[in-house]
């Protein structure tokens, strides 16, 4: 009998129990980290790679690394290519649509948030249609709308369609802060002869703001993100950042070009969700994607 | 009482702005769609009622499409749950590295549905490395043809890895909502672990789990950046057909037959989603 063995006979029963139970869930998170890491991190990396890969060594089929790295790829879709019209444009169209759901949403918000209507699961429902219905139905019809309007190709257009997609987050976000005021703290307000003016800038807009904080990040990364209305409505006078990666990825496919696009355009996005996700509480991020 | 019919004549008044853009815009497609799948408000041609486009659906190439959509939206769900679900009933037990663990997962949340198709057809590529980790294991002796493949399996897998943490933020909200004491009481009576999984685990995490799918479902059914990139030449996506019948074809008024296919798929499945939303409702307390 060795030492070792000796102490572990001594060990009571629930305790070597409780050190097994505890080294197979160490195992186990080990596991799913480590293949998360992979899963997540080998997509990520290879699309890093190959935005960096040399244009003079090319790489291909049996080499495991590219054979020299250089920012030539960035140069050339920067220089070469419409990226640069294509990130003015969606950088001005989604503040503006943002703005605009903002301000459509916040009385809706208010009312679904705070006051018991008849017909308010009814609204609730309708409110999720847009990001429900298929993006190409939508798109290809609603062009047919924005025909009749004259709003086809045109700026104020490509606002509106993108609005449409992020309102619904708005206003779910929205409703769900507004929600959470307790009526108590109303009541105390307006029992110590607070007016309307007061009530907005000391109670609501206080209470609401890490909410609006999330409705804007979620309706912005949404219109970054959006890709059939763009796509139908917009183009080909105006092109986006997903417009053109699509065209990258489709008959003419440049594997160098398009990660470069691809990273351009994923970076904000997950800088901006992650520091939403420190400020916040996660409850927002499955606020705004439906009530479960 | 007159005050109070006032009162809400102001609040419908307040709504009308965020719901009354949606009905709009969202109101106004769909209506065109429907008209024009019955000849009304024609692009090209005369406007007259019509049931003639309608015959595209028992068209070979139509059908063909439905059932490739119905196959990615069924299988797109399905995948998804499968990766989710274990991830999620670990998750539900606390520790150390959950909260990094969670974190992790929620990355391609985060990345837009054409980047996210982007990166894993780099991976599954002829020559990617997926093919020539196989290959050098030696699981395989030619590479798999993964991408643009005739049955889809790059679009699942495209749809897998982009909705994953979706669909799991979903299911654990539902399996976290499963009370401790129940497991324990399970277990006191001899249930072994199978038994919890299958008559506790799953079938009081089923609101979530139903719901889940169904969205992903629609997502699947309905998508077309996806397919346009990774999908089979033929047959082509419901919405891919769709949009090459409009915009190349001109033929609007056959595109909006397959518009109207898919919202009433979408429509059937959302009326399915509200019906379960109250069942969870109703469920846990």
């Amino acid at each position: 009998m060795t030492a070792s063995s000796l102490r572990l006979a001594s060990t009571p029963l629930h305790v070597r129990e409780a050190r097994r139970k505890r080294l197979v869930y160490g195992i186990l998170t080990a596991f799913f980290v480590v293949t998360q890491i992979l899963w997540v991190g080998i997509p990520v990396l290879m699309a890093i790679l190959w935005s960096l890969v040399d244009p003079q060594h090319p790489w291909s089929f049996p080499q495991l690394f590219p054979e020299k790295l250089s920012w030539a790829q960035w140069a050339y879709v920067f220089k070469y290519t419409n990226i640069v019209r294509a990130l003015k444009t969606s950088y001005t169209v989604a503040p503006l649509a943002v703005i605009l759901s903002f301000i459509l949403s916040l009385p809706t918000s208010y009312v679904l948030g705070r006051k018991n209507i008849p017909g308010k699961k009814v609204f609730m429902l309708v409110v999720l249609l847009p990001i429900i219905m298929p993006g190409m139905v939508v798109a290809l019809f609603l062009s047919r709308v924005f025909a009749a309007f004259h709003l086809t190709q045109s700026f104020f257009g490509l606002v509106l369609a993108h609005t449409l997609m992020g309102i619904p987050y708005m206003i779910r976000v929205l409703t769900t802060s507004f929600e959470a005021i307790p009526q108590d703290i109303i009541d105390a307000a307006e029992n110590l002869g607070a007016n309307t003016f007061i009530k907005i800038k000391d109670i609501f807009l206080p209470m609401v703001r890490p909410g609006l904080l999330a409705g804007m990040v979620f309706a912005f990364t949404t219109s970054i993100e959006e890709f059939n209305l763009t796509f139908v409505i917009g183009t080909p006078t105006f092109e986006t950042i997903p417009t053109i990666l699509y065209s990258f990825l489709g008959y003419n496919f440049i594997r160098t070009n398009a990660s470069v696009v691809a990273l351009i355009m994923m970076t904000p996005n997950i800088v901006l969700l992650f520091i939403v996700e420190r400020i916040l509480k996660s409850d927002y991020l499955s606020a705004s994607l439906g009530k479960v | 009482m007159d005050q109070k019919k006032d009162v809400a004549l102001i609040h419908y008044l307040m709504i009308l702005p965020g719901v009354g853009f949606i009905v709009l815009f969202l109101g106004s497609s769909i209506l065109i769609t429907v008209a024009q799948s019955f000849g009304l408000f024609s692009v090209t041609g005369t406007s007259r009622f019509t049931l003639v486009n309608w015959k595209t659906l028992w068209e070979r190439e139509t059908l063909d499409s439905v059932v490739f959509s119905l196959k990615m939206g069924v299988l797109s769900s399905v995948g998804t749950l499968l990766f989710a679900f274990p991830v999620g009933l670990f998750l539900r037990k606390g520790g150390a590295g959950k909260r990094f663990l969670a974190s992790l997962i929620k990355i391609p949340l985060f990345i837009p549905a054409l980047v996210a198709a982007f990166l894993i057809l780099n991976i599954i590529s002829y020559h990617g490395i997926v093919n020539e980790v196989l290959l050098g294991l030696g699981f395989i002796k030619e590479p798999l043809r993964m991408l643009n493949d005739k049955f889809g399996w790059g679009v699942v897998a495209i749809q897998i890895w982009k909705n994953l943490p979706f669909v799991l933020l979903i299911v654990s909200a539902s399996l976290a909502s499963i009370r401790d004491d129940i497991i324990d009481a399970a277990r006191n009576l001899g249930a072994n672990n199978w038994a919890i999984l299958f008559r506790i685990y799953i079938p009081l995490a089923m609101p979530g789990i139903l719901v889940s799918m169904i969205l992903m479902f629609i997502k699947a059914f309905g998508d077309f950046p996806i397919t346009s990139v990774a999908g089979p030449t033929y047959p082509p996506s419901i919405a891919l057909r769709m949009r090459n019948t409009a915009t190349l074809f001109q033929e609007w008024d056959k595109a909006a037959v397959m518009g109207v296919i898919i919202i009433v798929t979408t429509l059937f499945m959302t009326w399915l989603y509200s019906r379960l939303a109250q069942a969870v409702e109703g469920g846990n307390p």
